[in-house]
């Protein structure tokens, strides 16, 4: 065998056997507790259900809803086109890996902000990007996008518009008409003229 | 530091480019350690000659290693490196009929190419027969769909499954890559009368 070829399979196996002496590395990199802090404290985590409706309407191909309450409640309600990752498994591989690869906007949701928050927490602490709690979670969604209150009369109009909005979307959700209130109208008065009859006779 | 890409040193939209980059140094390599020759490649399974073996196994243990000290002085995280999923039978099976496809073809997928570059008639034909099946899986997905996403065993490597350190397995992977380079050469000694030894 060729010296050259004893040498080189010499330095393999002594660069092999020194990883051995190498102090073993823990190699979870653990999130800067200082960064993890600043972006909780961050409102632009979350995102109105406002939002969010208007996103699931548009069909933005970029949105993700990501529903972590458990199995048998997304089975009785969930948002269009959302997953099921409940919170419990959410750091299992199986969630790990299919939200790692995502590159779409996650927006987490449960009942309320609790959970979802946790989720937050525990995809930042993943490593994961681009990723939202929805404000108020479900309640919040039914209060505003499903059953909108009628703003006070001497509301702004951006208010009215924002109704007109939820009142569409509402529409749009749940598939349901939505009453138009008909305010008094003053009943059109159609007077016809009388037809000059046609002379009769005359000189 | 590393990986680039998902640490965003490299955007995302160069993945191709690079892609395409890699590939030509691959196809050259290849084609430089004489992968384009069916004689070549298949006459590991006839007993003769074990350069692909050889070239392969260097290929691994060089990347095993430096991918291990790399880690080590911080150049690349490899909890950030993609491990692809273990799907230990269907992956046995595949494993089974690209090697008999190898034997019978005279190439694997990569070495086609390579062959076709240098205007081998046969690797054409090779090709055509890959497209073919290709084509014939895609069709017929959805019979073996079940067995094909069947076993997961999830992102797992060899020192996670023996619970052993990545930088034990390198170790045994190198004794064991030597060993068979070793005794290849024996054998080639053995069989081959006019053996060229090639010389750097």
């Amino acid at each position: 065998m060729n010296k050259n070829y004893i040498i080189l399979m010499g330095i393999l196996i002594l660069l092999a056997a020194g990883l051995l002496v190498l102090p073993l590395k823990n190699n979870s990199k653990q999130l800067d507790p200082e960064v993890l802090m600043w972006d909780i404290v961050q409102p632009t985590r979350y995102v109105s259900t406002d939002e969010v409706a208007k996103m699931i309407i548009e069909h933005d191909p970029l949105l993700m809803m990501v529903d972590v309450r458990s199995a048998e409640d997304f089975q009785l309600f969930s948002l269009t086109n959302a997953i099921n990752f409940p919170l419990d498994s959410l750091a299992l591989d199986d969630a790990r890996s299919a939200l790692t690869f995502n590159k779409r906007n996650l927006v987490f949701y449960s009942n309320d902000d609790l959970k979802s928050d946790q989720a937050w927490v525990i995809a930042k602490r993943l490593g994961l990007k681009n990723i939202y709690v929805l404000k108020g979670g479900l309640n919040r969604w039914i209060q505003t996008i499903i059953q909108p209150e009628a703003p006070a009369e001497t509301a702004s109009e951006a208010e009215f518009n924002l109704y007109a909005f939820r009142q569409g979307a509402s529409q749009y959700f749940t598939g349901g008409s939505i009453s138009i209130d008909k305010s008094p109208q003053a009943e059109v008065v159609v007077s016809r003229k009388k037809k000059a009859k046609a002379a009769e006779g005359g000189c | 530091m590393g990986p680039l890409i998902p640490q965003g040193i490299i955007p995302m939209g160069w993945d191709f480019v690079i892609a395409l980059l890699i590939g030509i140094a691959f196809g050259f390599v290849l084609e430089a350690s004489g992968f384009s020759s069916s004689r070549n490649i298949t006459g590991v399974f006839y007993g003769y000659n074990f350069v692909v073996l050889r070239v392969f196994f260097t290929a691994v243990v060089v990347a095993m290693i430096g991918l291990q000290y790399f880690d080590y002085f911080g150049w690349i995280d490899l909890n950030q490196i993609y491990v692809l999923p273990t799907f230990l039978s269907p992956m046995i099976v595949g494993a089974i009929i690209m090697g008999v496809g190898f034997v019978l073809g005279g190439f694997c997928p990569g070495t086609s190419y390579t062959a076709i570059a240098i205007g081998k008639i046969d690797a054409m034909v090779f090709t055509g027969g890959l497209f073919l099946g290709i084509f014939l899986f895609s069709e017929f997905f959805p019979f073996f769909e079940q067995f094909y996403y069947s076993g997961n065993m999830g992102s797992i490597t060899i020192g996670e499954f023996f619970g052993i350190s990545n930088n034990l397995v390198t170790l045994i992977f190198v004794v064991i890559a030597v060993v068979a380079f070793y005794i290849t050469w024996r054998i080639e000694l053995r069989v081959r009368k006019n053996m060229i030894q090639y010389k750097f």
